[in-house]
Order: structure tokens, then sequence, then C-alpha cells
């Protein structure tokens, strides 16, 4: 490949990834549940931007399918089910978090740091971008952080899938071509089996306690 | 002859098959006929991988078997065989009391040789990417039995193991991922292989820093999947939740199908750093689980509960024995792997036939004398548990001791003490609570159950099995969980 070219795609994947990276934050500080799926679709489509990217560059025939498959799965149709439960079982649109936003955003900011310093021994590792397995990780730890900060289950299902884009971004950062498509179909198909039971789970759970409080999943103890 | 993939695809099949036999009977038949095959298949394989080359591989190296894999088949396959048994019974009582519908036992009986077929595509694939989304494939069917019953207890449990285990495999993904990149060579423009086969060999040119990294991010995930502390929070959850076969399987061998798992990992890090970091952090874990698991033995009050805390100890003690690594101790890792497999599953079905005819899994509220209402079950129970806690002439006792004198042979004196206490601890637990339910009179008065033979067959298979492979291992066993247990040890 051309040099220019080169540094034309590590820009962008860089770029790519740091937006991937600022949607995750606006998750954190966003108390809209509808708004937070939008903003997980958008952070779905930066990453199937830098999956095309990658096999335009390169004239990596299978990483196109792996783009396309996230535009499908991950921005369209996860979004458009999340949509779907939400409506059907009328749930309040705002949602509680543990932290109030500014404690949150500092824990992340937090989290950011930490997540460069661990990966910061493996630069010299990664194939393409700048920084881009510091995004992953960090994308992983705010992922977590959401997931105990928001105790409704719709929202821990979308942390999950956040952290699920991060591993994603890991993936196509460290090994320039991503996984071999046989894994990646594996990994797409498990994710939308995942959304689809706990979607099941959801339903069950809204009957039986009229709410899709998590604290409120507390019964069980020793 | 090909072996591999008939193993995988029988149960897929016979999943399938369920989904459209509408009699309840047929499905039940479905099932044990599925598993009987795949047991017979594992016996196949169990030869198969003892002539050389000591591998088997089908379609283009995609499955790959090797001593350590043939095992694995065998005992998923053993205790899916014996559910499968005890399960018919069991969900006929419970029709019969209304507690479950003609769908949900539907959906047992697809589900399940959906969870067992996944189980065996983890331990059969040569891929590490297909390993994971077997994994995940074989949580996703769990979790749906976890919640067959639908009561907001079971509810809750299947939301607790469904979010902690896809968090733990998430991180394993990473950990996955991470160990791929280790192995991408940056002159080439080759995609590196996803296959163990290939990572073994180049064992030596990954990148360590790299494979360190992946194996902590692997432990705790698949650790997580595994139930080691203090990660296993859903697991005394989801097995007293599950309906009683169901959590057969799942403390049967899910959990150390997930240990296998981390066992793969675990081989490749010790061979590419030539250093014990993951065996100590195994062993470390190890012992964490079994100090966790016998306060909570003690002093717990519910059947299944009690029962998932005691699998919580004896997953320790593998990890423990695996992470001592001297041959002895790894050997006798695997066989505790074996008898654990082979009484849990009798314990959890007794605890079933006592939960439908007291209707609670409160040991407070079942009240003593369970000898007397429920004779042959509570046989069956006390005898399981005289193996689960470590008692001659069970297997589990001689597994103990084989553990316990390699640790204290290869001069791990403190570690195989404390291993020794929590044993004890656990033993006194047991011992203690379940003497307090089977024994003496009956306190409470029940309707005598007619049918006392209920999960008879079932609990004597597994208990039978037990009884023969305690006294008397056949050479060819002997000689596949030697074959395993230097596959573990890095066959130096």
């Amino acid at each position: 490949m051309h040099p220019i070219q080169s540094e034309l795609a590590t820009q962008w994947i860089t770029l790519l990834a740091a937006g991937m990276l600022v949607i995750q934050l606006l998750m954190v500080v966003q108390g809209m549940l509808l708004t937070n799926i939008r903003l997980f679709a958008l952070q779905s489509l930066m990453l199937a931007a830098i999956a095309a990217i990658i096999a335009y560059f390169h004239n990596a025939t299978h990483v196109y399918w792996v783009a396309g498959l996230t535009l499908v799965g991950k921005v369209f149709f996860l979004p458009w089910l999340l949509n779907r439960i939400v409506r059907r079982i009328q749930i309040h649109q705002e949602i509680e978090p543990l932290l109030n936003s500014t404690a949150s955003m500092l824990l992340c900011g937090a989290f950011t740091l930490l997540g460069y310093v661990v990966a910061r021994p493996f630069t010299s590792l990664e194939q393409l971008g700048n920084n881009t397995l510091g995004i992953a990780i960090t994308l992983l730890l705010t992922g977590f952080f959401l997931m105990f900060n928001r105790r409704k289950a719709i929202t821990q299902v979308l942390a999950l899938l956040t952290v699920e884009n991060g591993v994603m971004l890991a993936a196509v950062a460290l090994t320039t071509y991503g996984m071999p498509l046989v894994v990646e179909l594996g990994i797409f198909f498990d994710v939308l089996v995942a959304v689809m039971v706990l979607g099941i789970l959801v339903y069950r759970i809204r009957e039986t306690f009229a709410s899709m409080d998590v604290d409120k999943l507390s019964q069980l103890k020793g | 002859m090909t072996l591999l993939s008939p193993i995988l695809i029988v149960p897929a099949a016979a999943a399938l098959l369920c989904l459209v036999v509408p009699w309840r009977r047929m499905m039940e038949g479905l099932n044990i006929v599925a598993f009987a095959v795949s047991l017979g298949l594992g016996v196949g394989l169990l030869h198969a991988v003892q002539a050389p080359p000591c591998v088997v591989t089908e379609c283009g190296e995609f499955f790959r078997a090797d001593a350590l894999s043939a095992w694995m088949v065998l005992l998923i396959t053993v205790v899916s065989l014996g559910t499968s048994l005890y399960a018919g019974r069991y969900f006929r009582r419970d029709l019969a009391a209304g507690a479950v519908s003609a769908w949900q036992v539907k959906e047992f009986f697809v589900l399940t040789p959906l969870f067992t077929a996944g189980m065996l595509l983890v331990v059969l694939a040569n891929n590490m990417g297909v390993m994971w989304f077997a994994l995940e494939a074989t949580a996703l069917s769990s979790v749906l039995l976890v919640a067959l019953y639908n009561r907001n207890t079971s509810l809750e449990a299947a939301w607790k193991y469904v979010i902690l285990g896809s968090l733990g495999l998430a991180l394993a993904l990473f950990g996955t991922v991470f160990t791929y990149a280790a192995a991408v060579d940056k002159n080439s423009t080759n995609l590196p292989s996803f296959n163990w086969s290939h990572l073994m060999a180049m064992a030596g040119q990954l990148d360590p820093r790299m494979i360190k990294l992946a194996f902590v991010f692997v432990l705790v995930g698949y650790g997580t999947k595994a139930g080691l502390a203090p990660m296993h929070t859903w697991l005394p959850d989801a097995h007293s939740e599950a309906p009683s076969p169901t959590s057969a399987m799942l403390s049967g061998v899910s959990l150390k199908v997930a240990l296998y798992a981390l066992l793969r990992f675990h081989i490749l890090t010790t061979a590419c750093l030539g250093s014990p970091f993951s065996r100590h952090m195994l062993l470390a874990f190890g012992l964490g689980s079994m100090f966790l698991a016998a306060p909570f033995i003690l002093v717990q009050t519910n059947l299944k509960r009690l029962l998932a805390y005691s699998s919580l100890e004896h997953v320790g003690l593998i990890c423990v024995g695996v992470g001592l690594n001297s041959p002895v101790t790894i050997f006798g890792a695997l066989l505790h792997m074996g008898y654990h497999a082979l009484t849990k599953p009798v314990l959890f079905f007794a605890a079933g036939n006592i939960h439908q005819t007291c209707h609670t899994l409160q040991m407070r509220l079942m009240g003593s004398g369970l000898v007397k209402v429920l004779p042959l079950t509570a046989l069956c129970m006390g005898l399981a548990a005289v193996s689960a806690m470590g008692l001659p002439p069970f297997g589990l006792f001689f597994s103990e001791m084989t553990v316990l004198s390699g640790g204290f042979a290869s001069g791990h004196t403190f570690v195989s003490t404390l291993v020794l206490m929590a044993l004890l601890a656990a033993f006194c637990g047991i011992l203690y609570q379940l003497t307090r339910i089977l024994a003496g009179s009956p306190k409470v008065t029940r309707q005598t159950d007619a049918r006392a033979f209920d999960g008879v067959p079932a609990m004597g298979f597994m208990l039978g099995t037990l009884a023969v492979f305690s006294v008397w291992l056949p050479a060819p066993l002997l000689g596949l969980m030697e074959r395993a247990g230097h596959i573990i040890g890095g066959a130096q």
C-alpha cells in the first residue's frame, strides 16, 4: 500500500475510534433511554465505517462482510428491536443513575486514563490507528460502569453491547484484517441471539415484577 | 471413520426433531437415544485418540480432539444421558402438579440437546474463536432453562446468570483477541491462525506480554463461567432456581467445560512464557473458591444452594490440582472432574424428588426423616453425599487423596494443608446439613409418595457407573487420563 494512503487510513481510523469513545461518554451522561439507543446505533455506525475503511485500503473482501453485518445488525436491527421493546412495555424514559452525571464524567475520565495506561506497553503492536487499543479497553471499563450505574434491564443490555463494540474495535486495531470470517459470523449471531434472549427475559421480568428495575431482583441471597 | 462431526450432529438433530415432534414421550425418547449414541461415539473417540498420532482431526482441522477433549466428551455425554433418563419422570410429575405447561416441557427437551451440542463443540473445536461462541451458545441455551419455571426468583437468577455470564464472556473474547493478536506476524500479510494446534506449534514466538494480558482476561472471563470465586455469585442462584435436571447439567459438566476452555489457555500460556505465571493464578483462584465455599456450606438453609456451593468447592479443588502442576496432582484433578460429574447429578436428582414431594427447598421446612418419606431417594442421596464428602469407597476420596498426596510429595506443604482444611470444613458442612434432613423420623406428616421409584433409574445409572469406576479404571480410560495429564502438564 502507498505510504500516504496508509497515513490517511490511520488518521481516519483514529478519528472514528475517538468518536466511538466520545459517544460512549455521552451515553454515560445521557439520561433518556431512546437517545441512548440512538447513540449506540451511531457508535456501531462508526465501527462499521472503521471496518469499511480497512477493507477499502487493504483490499480485504471479507472485512466488507464484517462492515456489512455490523451495519445491518448493530446499526439497524438491534436498535430497532430495543426501541420496540421500550415502546411495547412503556417504561419511564428517564433513567435514574446511581451517580450523578458530574461524578460519572469524572470517573469515566479516570477510566480513560486507566485504559491508556494498560494499553501503553502494547502500542507497538497496534497495526492500525493510534491508541485504538486504549480506546477499546476504555470502552470495556466504561461499559462495566454503565452497567452498574444504570439499574434498568434495558440499559444493562445496551452497556453489554457497547462492551461488545469495544472488543470488535480491539480486534480490528490489533490484527489489521480482523478475525477470520467464521469467527466474526459466530460472534455476530451470538450477539443477535443474546439480545433476543435478553429481550425475552425483559418481557417476563416486566410481567412478573411490573418493573424493569434490576434492584427489585434481590430475593436470592447467601 | 468420521467420529467428531457425528458426535455434534446427533444431539443437534435431536433438538431439531424435538421441535417438530408433538408427543412428550417421543421427545424424552429422542433425548435419551441421542445422548446414548453420543456416548457410544465418545467411547469410540476414547479408543481413536489413543492410537498414534493421538489426535483426531476432521473437516480440514476445523474439529480436533486429543485425549483431553475425548475425556471431556465422555463426561458431557454421560451426564446428559443421566439427565435425560431423569427428566422424563421429573416433568411428568411437574405437569401433573401444574407447575409447568406442555410448552415449557417442550422447551426443555429442545434446549437441553442444544446445550449439550454447544458444550461438545467447545471441546471439539480447534479454533479458539469457535470455542468462544460455542461457550456463549451454551450460556444462552441454559439461561432459558434456568428461567423455565418463570417464577420471580428464577427470572432473577436467569438475569444475573445471563448478565454476569455475558460480561465474563466479553472479557474472554478480549482475551481471545489478544491471543490472536500475539500471533500476528508483522512481516507477512497472511492472516494468523486461530487454531490451537497452530498456536501451540508457534508458542515460543508469541509475544509474551500480550499472552500474559490475554490470560488475565481469559481467567476472569471463563472463570466467571466456571464459577470461580469471587465471580461465582450467579452460580448458587442459577443452580437453585433451575429445574433439577438442568441444575445437574450445569453443575455436573457446564462448569467443567468452562474450566476446559481456561485450561487450554493455561497450556498455551505456560508453553509461551515457560513460567509458572498462569498456574499460580489458577492455584490462587482455586484456593479462594474452596475457602469461600466452605462457610456457605456450613450455614446454608437451601438444599440446592448447598449443593451449588459444594460444586464451587470441587471446581476449586480441580483448579488447585492443575495449579500444583505435578503429574500426580494433575491426574488427581482429571479424576476429580470425572467422579464429580458422576456424583453431583445424583444429588440434584434426589433434591428434585424432594422438592416435588415437600414443595420446598428450605431444609428447615423439610424437617428430618426424609428416609421414611422417600426411602429410595434418600438412600441414593445418602450414597452420593458420602461420595461428595470424599469418603471411601467412592472415587472422590481417591481423587482428593491423589491431589493431596501429590501436593505434599511435590513440596507444597502449605497449600496442601490449606486444601485439607477447606475439604474438612466442607465435609463437616455437608455431613451436618444432610443428616439433619435425611435421618430421624418425620415431624411433618406428608402423604407417602406412591411413585417411590421416580428418578431411581437415572440415579442408579449414575451411582452404578460411579461405583464401578471408583474401584476399577479400565486400561483405555487410565491411558486416556494419563495422556490428558501430559497435555495439561505441558508434556515436558
